[in-house]
This record gives C-alpha cells, sequence and structure tokens, in this order.
C-alpha cells in the first residue's frame, strides 16, 4: 500500500497525517486523530450521522474518500463549540428536549450549522429540508426544528435561549439532560469510540443458509493468515453453548446447524478489521441445506421440519373468561376477521458494538446494552467463569426499543478477550445489524367478536400466532402479554384467548416497543370499526360503552380499582381531533 | 475497498495520461457517492482511482452561442441551485434537486450520475427529455454522442471510465414557447430513490394551441432511461385538447413496461407513470401559456 500525504484543515488546525489511499473520511477523523464525535450509523451515507462539513458544506464523511478532502478545510462537531463555551445550537438542542440517545445528533448539528451559516431566519420547511439527509429514530423531527429555529433566534440577537435549571426542584420543572452537554459536543463516548492499546478488531462469519446442517469447519487457513490471532468456533465455547432470556435455544457459535440466515458459526480476532475480513473468507464451510420453514402456518404442520428437538411449538397460552358460546348466542352481531402483521427493524442509528478487555483475570465488557445483569450472567454461563469476575458497562446507547436487550456482541467479545488475553473490539455492519438482530414480531390473528345491537361487546374469540423466527428471544413473554393485551382497553364478559409462540427459519424476534400489544391494537380496533358500522352507532360510542373503567375484569380476571384512563383518553382524543 | 493509488490530477491531460498508462486498471472518480459502496462491496474494483475533483474546469455552468454546457463534476446542488438551470431547464434542476439529500447533492455529480447508468437515475430522465450531447475525451480525442446512446443496459455505460473522460453536457438554449417539467414519486421527500420518474420537453407553435414538438423520458421502465418515442408520435401536431391527452395516455400505457420490485408492483408503476406524464405535460403546457381545451 502506497501512504499518501494528507494535508486538511480540520476545526481550524492545518494538519498533516500519512494514510492509506483507500480510507474514507469519517475513518480518517476517527482512527486517526480521534474525533470520535462523527458517527457511522450506516456506512452507506444514507443515516447522516457521518455529517461534517467540507468547506462548508454538510457532506457525508462515511461515503468520502479522505482524499477528496485534500487541500480543504472540515469542521467536525468537535469544532462547534466546547462544554464551556457552547454554539447556540447545541445549547437549544439541550433546551429543546433535541438530544435522546445523542448518536444522530454530531451530524444532525453539523446540518444544521451549514443551514444557519448561510440563512438566519430559517423556516420550518427550509430546516426540514436541510436536515432530511439526517435520521433520527428517538426524538422525531419535532423538537429538532424547535432547537433549529430558537438557535437562529438567539444568533439573530432577537431571543435568548431559556437553559433547563440544574437545581434541587426536579419535579414539575425542565431539568438539564444529565448527559446532554457530552452528547451536543461530540465528547459521549459510545461503544465504537471506545478504544484500548493494542487492541483487536473481531468480525464474524455468519450462515447464508436458513436451515442447514453443518458438515465441516476448516479454519486451518485463517489461522494461517498473518494478523490473525483468533479463530473461534463452537468447539471453543467453554461453557453452555446456549444463550436466551427465556430458554437458552441461540448458540453463541452454531454447532451442528444453523437455524437462520445470519446464524453466527465463527469468530475472528485481528490486528485490524482488514485482516478479520479478509480471515472470513478462508474459512471453509460445509452445509447441507434442510428445508426450511417461514410461516407459522407451515411450522406447526404435522409433517413440518423440526427446527429445534422439541418442535416447532413453544408455548400455548390460554385465557378463559365467562361463557364464550353463552356470549356468543347473546350476540347481535358477529365480525369475524384475520390480520397480519409484518417483522419490524428497530434501525437505532447506532450499530452493535462493544469492546471486551481481559485484565488480570477479569473480563471487562463495554457494549451497548438495555440490561448488563443480564448480559453479564449470560457471559458467566457461556465461558463457564466466575461471575464475580465478569463486569459488564454500558456504554451510552445509541437508541435501542428493545433491540439492545439480548445478547448481540457481548458473549463473543468476553469470549475473545479470554481466549487472545487483550481487548476485542467487534461493531457490526449496518447490514450485518439489520440481519443478526431481533425483531418485533410477526402476527397473524384470527378475530371473532360478538356485540349486542346497544354497542355493549359479549364475547371474543382470539387466537394469536407469533413467529419468533429460529430462537425464542422474548417470544414467549410477548405471546404471553399479548393475550392479555388482545382486547386492548375494553372489557368484554365472555373471552377465550390462545395465543401461540412458534419457530420459524426467519430472523429471530424479540422484544420491541410495547411488546406484542401495538400488533393486537390493529386487529381490536378495526373489528371495533366494523361492529360500529353493522350496528350503526359512531366508532366512538361503541369504545365509551365497552371502555374499561373502575371496578372493571380484565380477560385475566384482574379487577381494575385505580388509574383507568381510557375513557379520558378517549375523550380528549375526540376533543382535540375536532370530530363530533 | 482495495485500491492502492488515488491521484487528484490538476489537468486533464494529465487525468487522460494516468488513464492510458494504467491500461484498465485505472479508474475515474467523480463524486463517489456510488462508487465508494462498489469498491467496498468489491462490486467493482480497481487497483488506482483517478479523482477528476481538482478540475475546476469541469465544474462550471454557462451559456454560449445558443448552448447550455455543464461541467461533467458539477454537483447536483450547484446545478439545482443555477439560476440559469432552474430559468432554463427546471426539468434538470428539479431533478438534480430530488436526488438523495443535502449530503449525496453536495458530492454528487451529473457526469457520475450517467455513468452509473441507472434507468432511474433523475438526472439521465432530465437529460434524455433535454436530448443532450455528451462531450467525451478518450485516447483519440473528442468526440460528441447524444444522450440516448450512453446507456448500454442497467449499471451499463456507453461511456468507459477507465478509458474515457465524461467532459461535459451540452443542452440547446430553450427558444419560443418551450418549457420543460419533472415529476416524482418516491416513498418518501428525502433519500429515496424513485418508484417513477418522468422528464417533459415541449414546444407549441405560435398560437399556443398545438404541440409542434415534444420528448417524453420515464425511468424506470426499463434497463436503460426509456423515450416514450410512440407517445410523443402520437403528440406532435396535435391540438392542445383533453380527448388527445386522454388518447396520448393509452398510447403510453402501451408502450411502457415497468418490472415488479421492491418499490412497486408492474402495475403501480404504470400507473403512475400515466398520472406524473399528465401532471408533467400540463405543467410544462402552463408554462408556455397553453391550455388542454375540452
Amino acid at each position: 500500500m502506497n501512504k499518501t500525504l494528507l494535508q486538511i484543515n480540520v476545526n481550524g488546525k492545518q494538519q498533516q497525517i500519512e494514510i492509506d489511499p483507500h480510507m474514507t473520511l469519517v475513518d480518517v477523523l476517527r482512527e486517526k486523530m480521534g474525533l470520535t464525535g462523527t458517527k457511522k450509523g450506516c456506512h452507506s451515507g444514507e443515516c447522516g450521522a457521518c455529517t461534517v462539513l467540507l468547506d462548508g458544506e454538510p457532506v457525508a464523511s462515511c461515503i468520502l474518500p479522505a482524499l477528496k478532502a485534500q487541500g480543504k478545510q472540515i469542521i467536525t462537531v468537535e469544532g462547534l463549540g466546547t462544554a464551556q463555551e457552547l454554539h447556540p445550537l447545541q445549547k437549544a438542542f439541550l433546551a429543546y428536549g433535541a438530544v435522546q440517545c445523542g448518536f444522530c445528533t454530531p451530524g444532525v448539528l453539523m446540518s444544521a450549522k451549514a443551514l444557519l451559516d448561510k440563512n438566519l431566519n430559517p423556516t420550518p420547511e427550509e430546516i426540514k429540508m436541510a436536515i432530511s439527509g439526517n435520521l433520527c429514530r428517538c426524538t422525531g423531527y419535532k423538537k429538532i426544528i424547535d432547537a433549529v429555529m430558537a438557535a437562529a433566534a438567539e444568533l439573530r440577537k432577537e431571543k435568548l435561549i431559556t437553559m433547563p435549571s440544574v437545581g434541587e426542584q426536579v419535579v414539575g420543572s425542565s431539568v438539564a439532560r444529565v448527559d446532554g452537554i457530552p452528547k451536543v459536543t461530540g465528547q459521549a463516548k459510545f461503544a465504537d469510540d471506545i478504544s484500548f492499546p493494542n487492541m483487536l478488531y473481531a468480525k464474524v462469519l455468519r450462515s447464508k443458509y436458513a436451515h442447514a446442517l453443518i458438515k465441516n469447519i476448516n479454519t486451518n487457513q485463517a489461522k494461517a493468515l498473518a494478523g490473525v490471532v483468533a479463530v473461534l468456533t463452537a468447539e471453543d465455547v467453554p461453557g453452555r453453548n446456549g444463550y436466551g432470556i427465556h430458554i437458552k435455544d441461540q448458540p453463541v457459535l452454531a454447532k451442528d446447524k444453523v437455524r437462520n440466515y445470519g446464524d453466527a458459526v465463527a469468530v475472528v480476532a485481528a490486528e485490524t478489521l482488514e485482516i478479520a475480513e479478509q480471515a472470513l473468507q478462508l474459512i471453509e464451510l460445509e452445509y447441507e441445506p434442510l428445508p426450511g420453514v417461514f410461516t407459522v402456518e407451515d411450522a406447526l404442520k404435522p409433517d413440518a421440519p423440526p427446527i429445534h428437538s422439541n418442535g416447532n411449538l413453544i408455548l400455548h397460552r390460554k385465557i378463559r373468561k365467562g361463557d364464550i358460546e353463552k356470549g356468543f348466542q347473546e350476540a347481535d352481531v358477529i365480525i369475524e376477521d384475520t390480520f397480519k402483521t409484518p417483522m419490524v427493524e428497530h434501525a437505532y442509528i447506532e450499530p452493535e458494538a462493544g469492546i471486551g478487555v481481559y485484565d488480570a483475570g477479569k473480563i471487562i465488557v463495554y457494549a451497548i446494552s438495555q440490561g448488563v445483569h443480564y448480559h453479564r450472567s449470560e457471559i458467566a454461563a457461556s465461558l463457564n467463569y466466575p461471575v464475580n469476575k465478569i463486569r459488564v458497562v454500558q456504554t451510552t446507547t445509541g437508541g435501542g426499543f428493545g433491540g439492545k436487550i439480548d445478547n448481540s456482541v457481548h458473549i463473543l467479545v468476553a469470549l475473545l478477550a479470554l481466549k487472545t488475553g487483550r481487548a476485542v473490539k467487534l461493531t457490526y455492519t449496518r447490514s450485518e445489524s439489520m440481519i443478526a438482530s431481533t425483531k418485533r414480531h410477526p402476527f397473524t390473528m384470527r378475530y371473532k367478536i360478538g356485540a349486542r345491537k346497544d354497542g355493549k361487546l359479549v364475547a371474543a374469540e382470539v387466537e394469536i400466532y407469533g413467529d419468533t423466527g429460529a430462537y425464542n428471544s422474548y417470544g414467549t413473554a410477548v405471546l404471553t402479554r399479548v393475550a392479555t393485551c388482545a382486547l386492548g382497553p375494553y372489557e368484554v364478559p365472555n373471552a377465550k384467548i390462545d395465543t401461540y409462540t412458534v419457530y420459524t427459519n426467519n430472523p429471530v424476534s424479540g422484544a420491541m416497543r410495547a411488546f406484542g400489544a401495538p400488533q393486537a391494537a390493529i386487529a381490536h380496533e378495526a373489528i371495533l370499526d366494523e361492529l360500529a358500522k353493522k350496528i350503526n352507532i359512531s366508532p366512538i360510542e361503541i369504545r365509551r360503552i365497552n371502555a374499561f373503567r373502575k371496578g372493571s375484569f380484565t380477560p385475566t380476571g384482574q379487577i381494575l380499582n385505580d388509574g383507568v384512563g381510557i375513557l379520558e383518553t378517549i375523550d380528549r382524543a375526540v376533543e382535540k381531533s375536532g370530530m363530533q | 475497498m482495495n485500491h492502492e493509488n488515488y491521484h487528484l490530477p490538476s489537468t486533464i491531460t494529465e487525468a487522460i495520461n494516468l488513464l492510458i498508462e494504467n491500461k484498465g486498471n485505472a479508474r475515474l472518480i467523480a463524486g463517489g457517492t456510488d462508487l465508494v459502496l462498489q469498491l467496498r462491496e468489491h462490486k467493482i474494483n480497481a487497483k488506482t482511482l483517478v479523482d477528476l475533483g481538482a478540475l475546476s474546469g469541469l465544474k462550471s455552468i454557462a451559456e454560449k452561442n445558443g448552448w447550455i454546457t455543464i461541467g461533467s463534476m458539477t454537483t447536483h446542488q450547484k446545478i439545482a441551485a443555477s439560476e440559469l438551470i432552474r430559468k432554463k431547464t427546471r426539468v434538470l434542476a428539479e431533478a438534480a434537486q430530488s436526488i438523495g439529500s443535502p449530503q449525496i447533492r453536495n458530492v454528487g455529480t451529473i457526469g457520475g450520475n450517467i455513468v452509473n447508468a441507472q434507468p432511474a437515475a433523475d438526472t439521465s430522465i432530465a437529460l434524455m427529455a433535454l436530448d443532450a450531447r455528451a462531450c467525451v475525451l478518450n485516447s483519440k480525442g473528442e468526440v460528441t454522442k447524444p444522450i440516448t446512446e450512453l446507456f448500454l443496459g442497467a449499471g451499463k455505460s456507453a461511456i468507459d471510465p477507465t478509458a474515457e473522460i465524461l467532459k461535459s453536457f451540452d443542452i440547446k438554449s430553450p427558444g419560443a414557447h418551450e418549457a420543460t417539467a419533472f415529476m416524482r414519486l418516491a416513498k418518501r421527500k428525502a433519500l429515496a430513490l424513485p418508484i417513477v420518474n418522468v422528464g417533459v420537453w415541449i414546444k407549441l407553435d405560435e398560437t399556443l394551441s398545438r404541440i409542434e414538438d415534444i420528448r417524453i423520458a420515464l425511468g424506470p421502465m426499463a434497463p436503460v432511461p426509456f423515450r416514450a418515442t410512440n407517445t410523443e408520435a402520437f403528440l406532435k401536431g396535435v391540438l392542445l385538447q383533453q380527448k388527445n391527452l386522454v388518447q396520448a395516455l393509452s398510447v403510453l400505457e402501451k408502450e411502457i413496461q415497468p418490472r415488479d420490485s421492491l418499490r412497486g408492483s408492474a402495475f403501480y408503476k404504470k400507473a403512475m407513470a400515466k398520472i406524473l406524464f399528465k401532471r408533467a405535460i400540463q405543467n410544462a403546457v402552463k408554462d408556455i401559456g397553453g391550455e388542454f381545451n375540452e
């Protein structure tokens, strides 16, 4: 490789650096200059987290060859303002709650700065256009737009931004985010921003088959590649080669069989990321493809290929209330329908990342997380290592929405640290994150609901099938939750609810915001509208008639005594919508 | 990406010589917003990259002797913001404005967009409607090629980026009673590839009641940007009457054959192509001061 001299001005400082000619600007900033405020979210110019200003114009630094910046001026979030002297945009983002996870924030700030540098009187439409290349998954864009308007007003010297107070009085007052300043200045350390001396880089070899037997793995060539320090397969997992919040059915590294596209089969640690990538190509794998099942209907057929030894049905959850037959006899109208909802990816802007460190008998994992104690116990079991010698430190986490509860990088970086005695970093690419992370469960829902002419619901029969993919993750919990939520906030005296958690060869579904309840809402709300039409009352009225109130019985027999807010919620929604 | 050399030549002669010396192992890079991804995924491999970014001569927009010339390295942002382009070839300004996001438009170039040869590349649709000519430099000298000859297939350009340099596009300055329009349907307003895009150039007669000439370009209807020549032929010389427009839509429906894809079904694309074309031609006619009558 011919090293090339790059001369650029970064945040006002002239820099000269020797780089490999294929480096992109984001890697020069992050790896060569330690400016980790600029983030890598998608590595394909789509998400905007890597936005920096190149001669004043916002560009996606992840797809910009570094040498394109030769002789030019770069401004990164670190050049915008400091903790002591915040730029009005940084102040406004804090004051208006425009910062949540903070991962997209540096990129959004830079796009906003480019706009305000040219236009101090932007309209909300112009702000929308300016940040249209920046994705945010937590905040939504409203607060960001408000913040940019406020920053513009302060820069015009019209109105100063009022910063939230930092004081004793917190209840009922707007308080400053404890992690706000590091997030708007690019100083917050997300997992991929952390490095250790002598650190190794890991890459995972993933299955290209949805269902197949592993006949042979040969890692000799990969191990022989200069710069490769470890190539691990199922044989190298010292403890339990299975994890999962409820059922330990997901292998750390697949042993005899792969059960979905993307199953981890081997992991490599090498001196550089490029070497680790090359080593993956050198691992020889022999598969014997098996027929796969990709719908719950196919998975539950008697002759369906079993994905796990105990068959494809994990759990059948039943709820019975009242007398269902009597209930339907009382009904004047009955509606039956089937609903299907798709798989949904959380798509947090920060991909999964973590570093395992081995330190004199202790293993420390710095990683994304939504539950460090769970990760710690899984690491201990898989490594067969004393739990009191394992620490899991949650790094600033760039969005989760339930998708970062499960194990992803955690056990692998701990295992690699233990095997190599060195710090090992594993960061997923965006496509790897999409392939290997959990999803919202796709549901197939059969509903039969009966109502009297006066609008009162009298009976409900519900069957819900949840496709949890190749491993259970939170499947049984999600399908239990939806059994209790299947009828929404409505009281039905007679109910029969059955939910089924089913294995398929699809991507794994797990936790995602509200855990199964939103899928059911699509079904029960649509049916209520249909019922209202049939008996000719308003869709609001049918909801008012049946909404939970104090003293209502839920399907599980719980009597609601306090905090039943649905009637007021309906009234408020009607009021706000202006609907009659 | 595994290229070992990266050159930023300061003259076009230096650039073409680098290509000649490297005998197919060197490849041009324009903005790189597509190429970097293709290199990273090893869909394209190049030992040496030759970046045209330092050649300011390829970044200008100018009008001279009845022709508008746009350098191949002009960014989408610069084209979209150009008063000249907005006023005289609106179809191109709007096409450039619809690409990607500010971050992409600040780096991506019109030359790169054309050589990348995607069937729905927005600026391709606009340049097809404008009947642009490309000025290409190779080892033998300069040649001029009509835009329609630049596309060989999806992702396949007639311009070889290891041997030829696309220098600029020439577009005829608009005359009297001429206008253009661009219409685009995508899932979002930013960072979304078009489901259908349409570019129209139209010339009315002096009375503003008859179509004298028209060009219609659509994407993605075929492996290459598509000219609806049957619809054009039908419309040439007809009066601005609703019934003619209705009939033109049925001619268009017969000559387009979009495919089912992730972005939309063939059925949907066909239906939308008709609607977008109708809006485009109506807008262009209105710009000239004409109107479709009963």
